[in-house]
């Protein structure tokens, strides 16, 4: 029943929304294409600023973001692939700095890169990325700002695995004023990392050939 | 929104000054000179019953403040508000004279689907260029600079269409001057009681020479929480549209 003139009518406004989607993602295209290299220099100085922040860049000789490895571990650091870096002098291991998220923040998930030393003890943690209440659950920070050097040097075994918590459920981790759940989620995040780096340290150093 | 009645005027310090057909209103009550352009008439506040070409603008001012909240979440510190202020002058008014040209050459019906395609590619293109040249602050933007779109799209199909280019120019121009004066009022507000500081992260829009910008005005262990958080922006809203009615409540009554 469909005469020339309603054809027209789809036709013509189908093949106009076409036109604009077209020249819209032809644009679109060439724009990221300019800024793809800058993006990722960005997002590469924003995680070695961090990883400066952990590891003094005179202890290394590698460029540690391209000798990388992904590692997956459902149980211990999540669905998603995690990404780590591996730090290395004269071709022998300084540390990897893995970066964990820690899934059960207040406000979604923190992004971590936490940084441990060839035997499993910790040389750092840096919350990269959070969406934590300003003032309460971001106290690492700013108010609590030392809270995270709180990890230097602690293990599985110091302290023992069962205290890796905040003490309010038994463990030796103070929390912030007003906010259990971030410090708890940080706590359990970093813990899974080691005992997931306690069963892999072999593998995240060779896995990869360095470049 | 539910802070709000309906229909109560809304403030957009675009139009403080001069009265816009669109996004001025009057306080119910002021008993100046009512233009049928720029007054609402609350219902029930008078006898007779509103017509329908006054419902309908208090239908508009009341879409133009929703359209306005996702964009408090953006208004926490003053640099913040200031980068945002920028792009919402810089991407409203482009997408308004699209808008417009699309509107004259497209078949009504696909003039919604054409406006979200060509306002959702602009913010594409905006995140794009945050994410390369002001890495950090454009993170912090998240979902709200995405969210843009939508609100364009929603002031602009809300509006009698504008005589011409020019004029639709002009009108968006206002509008944007408008939500970029609201987002600023409401960074500095909110910084200032919550943080006690103002311009922090400056460093982050003008690079690190202008980290020293930043003023501690008082320095507070956890700072006014409240102001820092979402309901913050809307308390902080309500103080301003309350202040701006009460002052058109002075003129009025001066006159």
């Amino acid at each position: 029943m469909a005469t020339p003139a309603d054809k027209r009518n789809i036709v013509m406004p189908t093949a106009a929304l076409v036109v604009i989607a077209v020249v819209l993602t032809v644009g679109l295209v060439i724009f990221a294409n300019v800024t793809r290299d800058r993006i990722a220099h960005n997002q590469q100085a924003w995680i070695k600023q961090h990883l400066d922040a952990l590891v003094p860049p005179e202890s290394y000789d590698n460029d540690p973001l391209t000798d990388t490895t992904e590692v997956t571990a459902p149980d211990l650091l999540g669905a998603a692939p995690v990404v780590a870096y591996r730090l290395r002098k004269d071709g022998l291991p300084v540390a990897v700095a893995i970066r964990s998220v820690a899934p059960d923040g207040y406000r979604g998930p923190l992004e971590l890169l936490v940084a441990i030393a060839p035997g499993g003890q910790l040389i750092g943690v840096q919350v990269i990325r959070h969406n934590e209440t300003p003032g309460l659950g971001d106290a690492f920070e700013n108010r609590d700002a030392g809270w995270l050097d709180r990890f230097r040097g602690l293990s599985l075994t110091q302290p023992p695995q069962q205290r890796w918590t905040v003490r309010r459920d038994g463990g030796d981790f103070d929390a912030f004023t007003g906010a259990t759940i971030t410090p708890r989620a940080i706590v359990k995040a970093v813990r899974r990392t080691l005992e997931f780096y306690q069963g892999n340290e072999d593998r995240l150093y060779q896995d990869g050939k360095p470049r | 929104m539910s802070t709000r009645p309906p229909n109560d005027s809304i403030v957009t310090p675009g139009a403080t000054g001069t009265p816009s057909s669109n996004i001025s209103s009057e306080t119910p009550g002021a008993t100046g000179t009512p233009s049928s352009n720029d007054s609402i008439v609350t219902p029930g506040a008078t006898g007779k019953a509103p017509s329908s070409s006054v419902r309908d603008r208090a239908f508009s001012s009341t879409l133009q403040l929703l359209a306005l909240c996702p964009l408090l979440a953006v208004s926490d510190t003053v640099v913040k508000a200031l980068a945002f202020s920028v792009l919402v002058l810089a991407i409203f008014p482009l997408a308004t004279l699209l808008l417009n040209t699309i509107r004259r050459w497209l078949d009504d019906a696909i003039v919604l689907p054409a406006s979200l395609l060509v306002t959702a590619g602009l913010v594409t293109a905006a995140e794009l260029f945050m994410r390369a040249w002001f890495h950090d602050l454009g993170a912090s933007f998240g979902v709200f600079l995405p969210l843009l779109a939508v609100n364009i799209v929603v002031i602009d199909q809300i509006q009698t269409p504008a005589a011409d280019r020019g004029m639709a120019l002009i009108r968006s121009l206002r509008i944007a001057l408008g939500i970029a004066l609201t987002l600023m009022a409401l960074g500095f507000a909110r910084e200032l009681v919550g943080r006690g500081s103002l311009l922090s992260g400056a460093g982050a829009l003008l690079g690190h020479w202008a980290d020293r910008l930043e003023v501690k005005v008082f320095s507070v262990d956890m700072g006014f929480l409240l102001a820092m958080l979402p309901p913050g922006a809307f308390i902080s809203l309500g103080l301003l549209i309350a202040a701006r009615n009460w002052t058109a409540a002075r003129h009025s009554t001066k006159s």
